[in-house]
């Protein structure tokens, strides 16, 4: 992993539209700042190297490195990364006036970690009025309040810089698969500090096929409606190709075409949809409502689960092969449109004095994902 | 003790040219004065205050120059006299009136003194006056010494009163702030009533109404007024001429410049070979006097700074009376002789007066050039910066943050005040226009109705408490009336500090420290509709929540008023709130990752950086106390103790 300082993350990631407000260059020095979605470097900082430019998942991500160092394997570029199992699950515990999407195991899974102490503190998304928040919780409670879809980038991970800076560790966190790229680089400690300790315990990851622009989208919905009685948003499976916000006592369906203009641009060069370097991943089942796709990855998101069903928490049953395959493929040409985009911008595996890329894959890999056939 | 309600005295004083002009409008029985401070003309009004309750003069500051200048008028046509006071710019405020005044012309003797800038020492622009006197056709008079500030300024009372029209006084900075030697003369025991008479017929330039019209016969008794002026300027003991009777250059010059030319031709040994006519009634020029000086030679230099008002005026007079004395070659600033802009000085005139005579004037030695070099390399450099504890560096801490964190590309409009620093590094490069008094808000208002052309950018203006009352307030109106989306932040410092910390309409004193009415800037926003928030700039945090909400909120004009007095004002001065101090033990120095924030780019005078224990420190001498180092400090060790 290469690393350089807020002078290249601003040429390479703000100059190029490729910052998506993930958060993880927030909360580490006075320079960057999210507000409504967007960050901000406040004044220039000539440091040559920084953990804004390390943590970020759009300028130099280097996928097998992040492979090998969480999983101990190459990356293979497979359309929905490297898993333990993939199952059906859905949380036990009703809870009326909170709108999960789906099963809510993610905040089944959140809370039972909290109450368990498996994780001391989680890095969660809030909401104030539409604009999501970071939060950093530290009892079950809490989670119930950020639980639900946002649908737009939030920038989750400083919540977890906080943390960190706080002295926790063992925190958990929830987020896209973006920020879950973020996590895993800060993870790896790539300024190689000697007091490093890995400050987390749990990643939850959510399937994501793009974000929205927080400020369009917001803005978008305002002239629409009374936002402050939103309760909750959320996308049906296709192929509905809607938005569903639900509101206090009715829904609104908006068409999908209306609001993907507000898509930002980084989210097309973005190769993983399941969030391949989390613990666990999270994300619709479709055709089957109430229910999430849990995939497990490692040996503690496999711990966790299995304790969370054997103390009744979380319900969870056999996936469909038919299911699998049809996130499988959606997966591959999330992989496929995005190596297209990156390759059209010069952003992938840039060699020679200077360059700098977005992301670094096997040439053999991008070979082999480019040639995936795809519906 | 203040020297100017002194009795006459035959021994000279030394005194500032302010001084002089203030002493010279007591000597010729001002009972009125007005202005509105500006930098180099503030410590006249400041002076007349001080001893005003002794000698019956009524000393007041407008909120502007131009109902400074009305007021002043108000008192010559109740038959007093009367001095109005400001600096070049304070005169284009003016010059409406101006205008209409020098029409219907005046009754007691009144004076209007412009104190100007050449190279902008402290302005935000080198403009020249003196060609107000052309377009306006009033007497100009220009003062080349300390003695003649006062001398002249008196005179101008008299002429003013000979012609019944207001005369302008020119000084400039290196004559209103340099010191020299004056003689004191009488003061008059005079005890003016005032009265206004206007029942008389509307002709009667003394009983009848006093109007600029009928237009075409009030301006043709005007340019007689100008006849007689010159009549008087023909005469006049302020234009001198020193040199040989059959010079083979003659310098024409007025005001400072006149010092630079003495200079140089002594430094050149050339007084012999050059005259010097030093004018002191620079418009209209006497044509008899004239005559007789630019018949003494062919060459001619004019040397003036600014514009090339004496050398086109010269240039007209040489061209008129050519056909009695002749062609002649006339250098100045057209030619390239005399540059064009900034001040000038010894060594430029110099070069001027060698050129013209075809002399070389060999540079200085260049061992003396070595060591000026070396002398100047151990003055440290040093950026212009707001005084420690100035509520403005935190006011633009704040604005800039937000603007940054919104990230649509906002900008403030700038204004006049010590905040238009905030240009500059020291106030985080924040404000992206600069123009005129009042003018910020004015251009905020514009750019805020520009959102129907798809503009989104947020437009801000800043103010000071000064300004606000100055030239704000109509442009305030206007963006209100016009429903202009802008946010208008108040750096409301209580006085107006840039030039001393002269009282305003926000304050409840005068010049003279006398009670009088404060108008309230929160009420009168509020009054005209605005959205209107009030904090303490210091708290960073809630500045910057109350700043961010605005920027959010649509529908019109939001006002935000900082309000914190000025770190220099008699009520803070030498006063601490805080003891501050860095904590070694948790200043990580360069391993923060904050990236020296607090000495490079908050960059307080009472922030300095160890460069051998690489962390920061408080310069305990030059800190205030304001504490708010302590809130931008990343890990927290700039520290605060209350002082209690």
């Amino acid at each position: 992993m290469r690393v350089f300082g807020a002078k290249e993350l601003l040429e390479d990631v703000h100059a190029k539209d490729l910052c998506i407000g993930c958060g993880a260059c927030v909360s580490l020095c006075p320079y960057f700042k999210n507000y409504r979605g967007k960050t901000a470097m406040l004044f220039p900082c000539t440091l040559p190297q920084g953990r804004c430019h390390a943590y970020c998942p759009r300028t130099e991500v280097d996928l097998n490195e992040l492979s090998v160092r969480l999983w101990d394997k190459p990356y293979r570029g497979e359309p929905i990364g490297i898993y333990k199992e993939i199952v059906a699950s859905r949380s036990t515990t009703p809870h009326p006036g909170c709108l999960f999407q789906a099963g809510g195991t993610v905040s089944a899974l959140i809370s039972f970690a909290l109450k368990e102490k498996i994780i001391n503190a989680a890095a969660l998304t809030d909401r104030e009025d539409l604009i999501p928040i970071p939060r950093l919780v530290t009892n079950s409670e809490e989670v119930l309040i950020c639980a639900g879809s946002k649908f737009m980038a939030s920038p989750t991970v400083s919540a977890l810089n906080e943390g960190i800076a706080k002295g926790f560790i063992g925190m958990g966190i929830v987020g896209t698969p973006c920020q879950m790229m973020a996590v895993l680089q800060l993870r790896s400690n790539p300024l190689g500090r000697p007091d490093f300790r890995d400050p987390v315990a749990l990643s939850i990851g959510l399937f994501c096929n793009w974000s929205l622009d927080t400020r369009q989208f917001s803005a978008y919905l305002t002239d629409k409606m009374d936002i402050t009685q939103i309760r909750g948003m959320d996308i049906p499976p296709p192929p509905a190709d809607v938005m569903v916000l639900k509101s206090v006592d009715r829904e609104r369906r908006i068409p999908l075409s209306e609001i993907r203009p507000f898509i930002p641009s980084t989210c097309f060069v973005c190769p993983d949809m399941t969030s391949e370097f989390a613990d666990l991943s999270v994300g619709m089942y479709e055709g089957r409502a109430g229910w999430n796709t849990l995939i497990v990855r490692s040996q503690r998101g496999a711990d966790l689960v299995e304790q969370a069903v054997r103390k009744g928490v979380l319900q969870v049953s056999d996936m469909q092969a038919e299911n699998l395959e049809r996130l499988s493929r959606a997966s591959a040409k999330k992989k496929e449109r995005a190596l297209r985009m990156l390759l059209s911008r010069g952003l992938l595996n840039a060699e020679g004095d200077g360059k700098r890329s977005v992301m670094r894959i096997p040439p053999e890999v991008v070979g082999k994902i480019l040639a995936t056939e795809t519906e | 003790m203040n020297t100017l309600r002194s009795r006459s005295e035959h021994t000279p004083r030394l005194v500032m040219g302010n001084e002089a002009i203030a002493r010279g409008a007591l000597e010729a029985g001002v009972s009125v004065a007005t202005g509105y401070p500006g930098t180099p003309s503030s410590e006249i009004i400041e002076n007349l205050a001080r001893v005003s309750a002794g000698r019956d003069v009524y000393v007041e500051w407008g909120v502007n120059e131009k109902v400074a200048m009305e007021v002043a008028a108000a008192a010559s046509f109740a038959g007093l006299r009367s001095l109005c006071v400001m600096k070049q710019n304070g005169v284009n405020v003016a010059s409406d009136f101006l205008l209409h005044l020098a029409s219907s012309g005046t009754r007691g003797g009144m004076v209007l003194v412009s104190c100007e800038d050449p190279g902008a020492l402290s302005s935000a622009n080198e403009g020249d006056s003196r060609h107000f006197s052309r377009l306006l056709e009033v007497p100009l008079l220009e003062p080349g010494s300390f003695q003649e500030a006062k001398d002249i300024t008196k005179w101008a009372f008299d002429l003013s009163e000979e012609i019944r029209n207001v005369i302008m006084v020119r000084s400039v900075t290196r004559l209103s702030h340099a010191s020299g030697s004056v003689v004191y003369g009488e003061m008059p025991e005079t005890k003016p009533h005032a009265f206004f008479s206007h029942d008389g017929d509307i002709l009667d330039p003394m009983r009848g109404p006093v109007i600029s019209g009928p237009v075409e016969y009030k301006h043709k008794k005007q340019q007689e007024k100008l006849q007689k002026a010159i009549a008087f300027f023909e005469e006049s003991p302020f234009n001198t001429y020193t040199g040989p009777d059959t010079p083979e250059l003659l310098c024409v010059t007025s005001s400072a410049a006149g010092f630079y030319c003495k200079e140089a031709l002594r430094l050149l040994g050339v007084e012999g070979r050059v005259g010097l006519l030093k004018l002191g009634t620079t418009w209209p020029l006497p044509p008899r006097l004239m005559e007789k000086y630019l018949r003494l030679t062919d060459k001619i230099l004019i040397v003036e700074e600014v514009i090339p008002f004496l050398e086109e005026n010269v240039k007209i007079m040489a061209a008129e009376l050519s056909p009695k004395i002749g062609a002649k070659v006339l250098h100045g600033k057209r030619d390239g002789f005399i540059p064009s802009a900034g001040e000038l000085n010894p060594d430029i005139v110099i070069a001027a007066v060698a050129k013209t005579l075809g002399m070389t004037y060999g540079s200085p030695a260049a061992t003396y050039t070595q060591r000026a070099t070396q002398a100047a390399a151990c003055v440290p450099v040093r950026d212009l910066a707001f005084c420690p504890g100035c509520p403005h560096r935190a006011s633009f801490w704040s604005i800039h943050n937000v603007l940054r964190m919104d990230a649509r590309q906002g900008f403030v409009c700038g204004d006049i005040g010590c905040y238009s620093l905030g240009i500059s590094p020291t106030g985080f490069g924040t404000l992206k226009t600069l123009h005129a008094m009042g003018s910020g808000t004015g251009l905020a208002s514009g750019f805020g109705s520009l959102g129907r052309f798809g503009m989104d950018q947020p437009a801000l203006a800043v103010t000071g408490d000064s300004t606000f009352f100055h030239a704000v307030l109509p442009a305030l109106v206007n963006a209100i009336h016009n429903k202009s989306e802008i946010t208008l932040v108040v750096l409301d410092n209580s006085g107006t500090a840039m030039t001393g910390f002269q009282p305003h309409p926000g304050l409840p004193v005068d010049a003279a420290g006398k009670e009088l009415i404060a108008l309230d800037i929160v009420r009168i926003c509020e009054a005209m509709g605005a959205t209107v928030r009030i904090c303490n700039p210091f708290y960073l945090k809630e500045t910057e929540r109350i700043l961010l909400e605005l920027l959010e909120k649509r529908g019109g004009v939001k006002v935000i008023v900082l309000k914190k007095t000025c770190a220099l004002s008699p009520e803070r001065k030498g006063k601490k709130d805080f003891n501050m101090f860095v904590n070694p033990a948790v200043c990580l120095g360069d391993d923060c990752g904050c990236n020296r924030l607090c000495t490079r780019i908050f960059k307080c005078p009472g922030l300095i950086w160890n460069r051998e224990k690489t962390v920061a420190e408080i310069d305990d001498i030059i800190c205030v106390g304001c504490g708010v180092c302590a809130s931008i400090c990343p890990s927290g060790a700039i520290q605060r103790k209350e002082i209690t």
